[in-house]
């Protein structure tokens, strides 16, 4: 990581300094458009835009208090079949920038031409406690945000421990910075090259960016690590994860919103589980019930095994589901200990290959050991 | 006069034994009911039951419980579109989701063949958050309440509130609820078919004496009247123009959650998440100079005006999408205004009649003689 970074002034608030940046890098044609999350006509939300007309960002704000799509299904949208040949810069959030990289490692986006720019973070309420009182929402989100309170944000925002500088372009840092200044760090040599040609010189000391940010993760992790430890306690086994996801009405929608499931069309969806009468009737008749529309929670155990090692814990599936389960808090431990198991951190990098993708002539003799000692034997006896 | 049987039971006690007892007399070979699901969270969901125990009292069947987790009509149409049944089985739905799945079968999404449907007079269903807040149970006495008065409960859908077609259409068996002051004791069922008394005919442990009577009572035309008002005023609070849609529909967010749990929206893969509409970079580049900006995910009124008129001739009011949108926009609302007046357009009424071609497959040539001119 840098050590060094540009100053930004920032006398009326860290939203106005990186919006007047952003217009100021427009205007010189550093970016030919910017991608970020503008305030909607009716004041009542936030969308991503993606805009060229300076006059538009007056009601961007590079941290609305909420999430409503996350960024990275935007980036991915937009760069799904290719690299523009505009360049852009995309403003997102830490979780959301940690989306987009899986999403290029996973072929469905592309960065050649888009520079990511973040943020410190300090979560997003979920969105239905802003839509009760998009003001006072707004409001409560300012004033828990300047003291780093955690407490009414996303639940798994609470527990966030990568709220800092993700494999980004730029990365503005807010945490450690004297008042009315914040700093732009740069993470890539496209993002230096920004800097350059914005005469912004890069030469702040980050020692006490990086003292913070270091000492909040710190106090982060334990945090996460507590929860995931009560949590486990409740969902262990088939059991608890039948109880947990008991209430699930099928809609899918953790998966609609989630940024890595890009799936066009999910196998659980798809015509292979639409099945003769019989085959229900059947079913049912083994346990004398069966659950209708049927696989529950097979639908989220095959979710889980496909996206768990990119998932980035951004909490989109836990806003979207109508039934208030614990969906990115239950994923957020899954997440957390298969990409341990792997070595790999999601959105980390691009250079770090998916770990389903890369293979290890030795991983996993676990698995291959009892193969070897009680399949091929009972194999051989057979033949 | 409709024919019927009166049994000296609660309604819902009655409607459990009927059901056990079908099942046991291998009448039917399952019964789609909602039920409790295990675990001690204690959900709600549809469930196909075979078992007759789940029937017995304390048993995990719910027949009449006013919550819709799915629209039965979308899963009668997941049980029967590879095939219709070989052997009878039992649903017990809810009117609007009656009417979801004639509309399917409309449209060759399911079979009719060896379904018995039970239904009811209906007082409206919790919305989704109300079960997830586990504010069911402690709504239920007076829900029940309500409907005995013939009134509905003030918490439940409003869509549900304003809905004037509670009164079953196609149902084999239509059991009364709305306005039936004595149902904890009483149980009054209508045999609207030849195939709803042939079940019913002979069944061992059902004791009724026969009734012939009507089912739009006083207090049901009562209720009518009060929903009809309650429409009108609903209907008042949204504006479909279409600068208002852009403006309400500002804060959806693209999942496509309402289109995901609508019966009516069948299609496996929508055409809004089709490669139709992954457009290459070219193409956003054009519209960013066209229009200097522009939303991303794209689409977003796009997608409700194309689910508007795909869906609208059809729509059942059920409010599915309502309880399912994470924007808290009145979707159903909007949809249940709009498809009111399509269907008035066409006079034509989703559910009603499944030998009634849909408006959109039939062409009567003098119909298009405003468009011509």
């Amino acid at each position: 990581m840098n050590d060094k970074g540009a100053i930004l002034p920032a006398e009326n608030g860290v939203e106005a300094a990186v919006v007047g940046w952003l217009k100021e890098a427009l205007n010189k044609k550093v970016f030919d458009a910017l991608l970020m999350p503008v305030q909607v006509p009716a004041g009542d939300s936030f969308a991503y835009l993606l805009l060229q007309n300076p006059a538009l960002l007056e009601n961007g704000s590079p941290l609305p208090p909420v999430m409503p799509v996350q960024g990275a299904r935007a980036i991915s949208r937009l760069t799904m079949r290719g690299n523009g040949s505009k360049r852009i810069a995309a403003v997102v959030r830490p979780c959301e920038a940690r989306a987009a990289i899986e999403l290029t490692k996973l072929e469905q986006a592309h960065l050649d031409n888009l520079w990511l720019i973040t943020v410190d973070c300090p979560g997003v309420l979920p969105l239905s406690d802003y839509l009760d009182d998009p003001a006072a929402g707004a409001a409560r989100f300012v004033e828990a945000s300047q003291h780093w309170d955690r407490a009414p944000m996303r639940p798994v925002c609470q527990i966030c421990h990568r709220f800092s500088m993700p494999a980004s372009d730029l990365h503005v840092g807010t945490l450690g910075s004297a008042d009315g200044a914040v700093f732009v760090i740069p993470g890539s040599p496209k993002g230096e090259r920004v800097l350059e040609s914005m005469d912004m010189p890069v030469d702040a000391a980050l020692d006490d960016w990086a003292a913070q940010v270091k000492e909040m993760e710190e106090a982060q992790t334990e945090r996460r690590q507590q929860a995931h430890a009560d949590l486990r306690a409740g969902i262990a086994g088939p059991d608890g994860l039948l109880d947990v996801f008991s209430d699930c009405i099928n809609c899918h929608n953790c998966q609609r919103v989630c940024p890595v499931c890009y799936c066009r069309q999910c196998y659980f969806e798809s015509a292979a589980l639409k099945l003769p009468p019989e085959n229900y009737l059947t079913r049912s008749k083994r346990k004398g019930a069966l659950r209708f529309p049927p696989d529950t929670l097979l639908f989220h155990i095959g979710r889980a095994s496909h996206m768990i090692l990119s998932c980035v814990s951004c909490g989109a599936c836990e806003d979207a589901c109508p039934m208030s389960i614990p969906v990115a808090q239950v994923f957020s431990l899954l997440a957390d200990r298969a990409q341990e198991t792997f070595g790999y951190v999601a959105g980390k990098s691009l250079d770090d290959p998916l770990p389903l993708v890369a293979y290890e002539m030795d991983e996993f003799h676990q698995v291959e050991q009892p193969y070897v000692e009680i399949y091929h034997k009972r194999e051989v006896q057979d033949a | 006069m409709p024919e019927g049987l009166k049994i000296n039971k609660g309604a819902q006690e009655a409607v459990r034994e009927l059901l056990c007892s079908l099942l046991e007399s291998g009448r039917v070979n399952g019964v789609l009911a909602l039920g409790r699901t295990r675990g001690a969270n204690g959900g709600v969901a549809y469930s196909l039951f075979t078992d007759s125990d789940a029937f017995v009292a304390d048993g995990a069947a719910l027949p009449f419980l006013p919550f819709m987790p799915a629209n039965a009509g979308g899963l009668l149409s997941r049980l029967t579109l590879k095939g219709s049944l070989a052997g009878p089985v039992a649903a017990v739905v809810k009117p609007c989701e009656l009417r979801a799945f004639i509309e399917l079968v409309k449209r060759s999404q399911g079979s009719l063949d060896n379904l018995l449907l039970i239904s009811s007079t209906c007082g409206g269903v919790y919305p989704l958050d109300v079960g997830a807040n586990g504010g069911l149970e402690e709504r239920l006495p007076r829900y029940w309440e309500a409907v005995k008065q013939g009134e509905v409960d003030s918490d439940v859908r409003p869509v549900c509130r304003a809905c004037v077609h509670f009164v079953p259409e196609n149902a084999d068996i239509t059991v009364a609820l709305v306005g039936e002051e004595d149902l904890d004791t009483q149980c009054t069922l209508f045999l609207d078919t030849e195939k709803g008394a042939a079940f019913v005919k002979g069944l061992e442990g059902l004791q009724g004496t026969s009734l012939s009577g009507e089912l739009e009572t006083e207090p049901i035309q009562r209720s009518h009247s009060q929903r009809a008002a309650y429409r009108e005023e609903l209907f008042a609070g949204v504006e479909v123009g279409m600068q208002e849609l852009i403006r309400t529909f500002g804060r959806c967010i693209g999942c496509h959650a309402c289109k995901t749990v609508c019966p009516i929206c069948y299609c496996s893969l929508c055409y809004f998440d089709s490669q139709d509409c992954e457009y290459l970079p070219e193409i956003y580049e054009s519209e960013l100079e066209r229009k200097g900006g522009l939303r991303l995910p794209p689409n977003t009124v796009f997608f409700q005006l194309g689910r508007l008129a795909h869906v609208s001739v059809s729509c059942v009011g059920c409010g599915m999408c309502t309880d399912v949108c994470p924007a808290d926009i009145p979707v159903s609302t909007i949809f249940s205004k709009v498809g009111t007046s399509v269907q008035a357009l066409f006079d034509y009424q989703p559910g009603k009649d499944v030998t009634e071609e849909i408006p959109l497959m039939t062409f009567e040539e003098e119909e298009l003689a405003q468009v011509a001119t």
